[in-house]
């Protein structure tokens, strides 16, 4: 059964003449323990693809489901909720909270979310996994490019969520940086049983992906 | 809290620079507040310290003291009872030798009657005969003596402190009882003036004969000469200074918002309720004004101990509590601007920047 499901999907923005088809017939799935990549150009459609599938905003008609529940007509409390609880998501740039050291980023989210976070062991056990634990005192700003992401991972990965969605992770890291990067995620995926979706243009990833779908001019195939 | 108190911890310049703000404006509140306080209370001490509730005036006075005159007919059927008194009020100036000059108000009392009774002396005694006098302690501050004998208006009969009383000034002037004799005197009234004035502790007194007319205290005080001027001044002053503190507490955190609202979008993304943002940004502002206020409460203990006595300020326990909760209620309203913007910040913009 798929973690998360796109059925018939379409997202148009705008109205009249200045109306965009960004999402055309979308139908996609995922399950657990799959490391998904969503490849395409510029302008493709990859990151309304992303913000759909992660609940941050609605599509124009068709269904999303995930966990077996149709979120599409969620109010934004519920899909609030459900991105606090279900999935986490790597964004390009990191985006950590700049005035929370590293531990603050998981206290936070111990704050609003109060169960199903990990114990303080399967943290523990993930900074190392991630080579992070020494950092766990410092602030975004005092951390490299490489160890922001790290961090952004351990973070989305602390409140356990079923699904992980990735908005171009390797877009400024060096060919030594994808590799460990790549297979960082499938191991996540495979030990910790997650749905790992990933939108990148970088095709240093496919090797690492269990499928692989193309998108071009709002449409969506699969290449693998 | 948890994100409003780290955020502060690691922005201290920038919202140290806030803190001073709300400092600055909350110290400039409680001096101008104090000062208020004081200026009005020199006012209106001595006819707080009767606990006055009623005045009888001259119906032509333009409800003034000093041009107030009640005949002995006037009174003819006046009811003076344990709670009532005459005063007979002039302007003097106080000399003595070796002494500075002062201007003050001279209030003629008789001694069967409660303001004589009632004064509350810092030393020495209550004046009995003729020439002896009891006078406001802000005297003793400027030198004069128990047993110094001083001239009124330059009269060439002497009169002899014999008494220290507190809370006794009227319209700043400090006040000198003596005799309703000496009063007549100064006044240079003719025979047939029984005194000023009637002041009852009664609120419910009431005595309107011919010229007499009877007026609540408020009314009294309220044409107290440059009184209402002085206070809508200050008033004016303070309210202005709150819209101020207001704005500048909803421009800032409205600037830090919008500078921040990437951020909130990918808080937003990543499920942090609204309410917890909201929650951090009102939370925010009550800390910055409660540290400011606390800078400028300490500041003003300091004030208010160091300044001379002669400086008219009056630092009470009102005007912390009022000040400050004045100053919470702008910082929760000021925060409150930046909130819609918070409100509709769209998680979307998180992916792709």
């Amino acid at each position: 059964m798929a973690v998360i499901e796109l059925k018939d999907v379409e997202k148009i923005y705008g109205k009249g003449d200045a109306q965009v088809e960004a999402l055309k017939d979308i139908n996609f799935e995922a399950d657990k323990s799959e490391l998904v990549l969503i490849m395409g150009p510029s302008g493709a459609g990859k990151s309304t693809f992303l913000t759909i599938a992660g609940s941050l905003q609605k599509p124009t008609s068709g269904q999303v489901i995930i966990n077996r529940e149709d979120i599409s007509k969620f109010s934004d409390k519920k899909r609030n909720s459900l991105r606090l609880n279900e999935i986490g998501f790597i964004l390009q740039a990191y985006n950590l909270v700049p005035y929370l050291t590293v531990h603050d980023q998981f206290v936070l989210v111990d704050k609003v979310k109060k169960e199903d976070n990990l114990s303080k062991e399967d943290l523990d056990k993930l900074l190392e996994d991630l080579g992070i634990t020494k950092l766990v005192k410092k602030y975004p700003n005092e951390l490299s490019g490489g160890q922001q992401q790290r961090v952004a991972i351990a973070r989305a990965l602390y409140a356990n969520p079923a699904i992980l969605l990735a908005d171009e992770p390797t877009a400024s890291l060096d060919t030594q940086n994808v590799e460990e990067v790549g297979k960082l995620f499938k191991k996540l995926a495979k030990e910790r049983e997650k749905a790992i979706l990933i939108v990148t243009h970088d095709p240093r990833l496919e090797k690492y992906a269990d499928h692989i779908y193309e998108m071009m001019d709002g449409k969506m195939s699969q290449k693998k | 809290m948890f994100l409003a108190l780290k955020e502060i911890k690691h922005e201290k310049l920038r919202y140290g620079l806030i803190i001073l703000m709300i400092f600055l404006i909350s110290y400039l509140i409680f001096m101008l507040s104090s000062l208020a306080v004081g200026l009005a209370s020199e006012n209106t001490q001595a006819i707080d310290s009767w606990s006055a509730k009623k005045i009888v005036l001259n119906k032509n006075s333009n409800i003034s003291l000093s041009q107030s005159i009640l005949t002995k007919k006037d009174l003819k059927d006046d009811d003076i009872g344990k709670n009532e008194a005459y005063i007979g009020q002039v302007a003097v100036v106080v000399k003595s030798k070796n002494r500075p000059s002062v201007s003050a108000q001279f209030l003629g009392i008789k001694k069967d009657q409660f303001i004589y009774k009632d004064q509350v002396l810092v030393a020495g005694k209550r004046g009995k005969g003729k020439t002896e006098i009891t006078v406001d302690s802000s005297l003793r501050d400027k030198g004069y003596r128990l047993g110094d004998k001083i001239s009124l208006n330059g009269s060439a009969r002497k009169y002899k402190i014999v008494g220290f009383v507190n809370n006794a000034k009227i319209n700043i002037a400090p006040i000198i009882y003596g005799s309703f004799a000496t009063w007549r005197k100064l006044r240079m009234v003719a025979p047939n003036v029984a005194a000023a004035a009637i002041v009852s502790k009664n609120a419910n007194y009431k005595y309107n004969y011919k010229d007499a007319k009877t007026y609540p205290i408020a009314t009294f005080i309220n044409k107290l000469p440059g009184y209402t001027a002085q206070n809508m001044t200050f008033g004016l002053m303070i309210g202005f200074l709150f819209v101020i503190s207001l704005i500048i507490i909803a421009v800032f955190l409205y600037i830090l918002t919008m500078q921040k609202m990437h951020n909130l979008a990918v808080m937003r993304a990543q499920g942090i309720p609204s309410k917890t943002l909201v929650g951090a940004t009102v939370s925010q502002s009550i800390i910055l004004v409660v540290v400011g206020v606390i800078i400028a409460l300490i500041l003003m203990w300091v004030t208010a101990a160091v300044l001379p006595a002669a400086v008219p300020m009056s630092f009470t326990t009102t005007i912390m509590i009022a000040g400050t909760l004045g100053m919470l209620v702008m910082g929760i309203i000021g925060s409150l601007i930046p909130i819609r913007s918070i409100l509709k910040v769209d998680p979307a913009k998180a992916i792709g920047e």
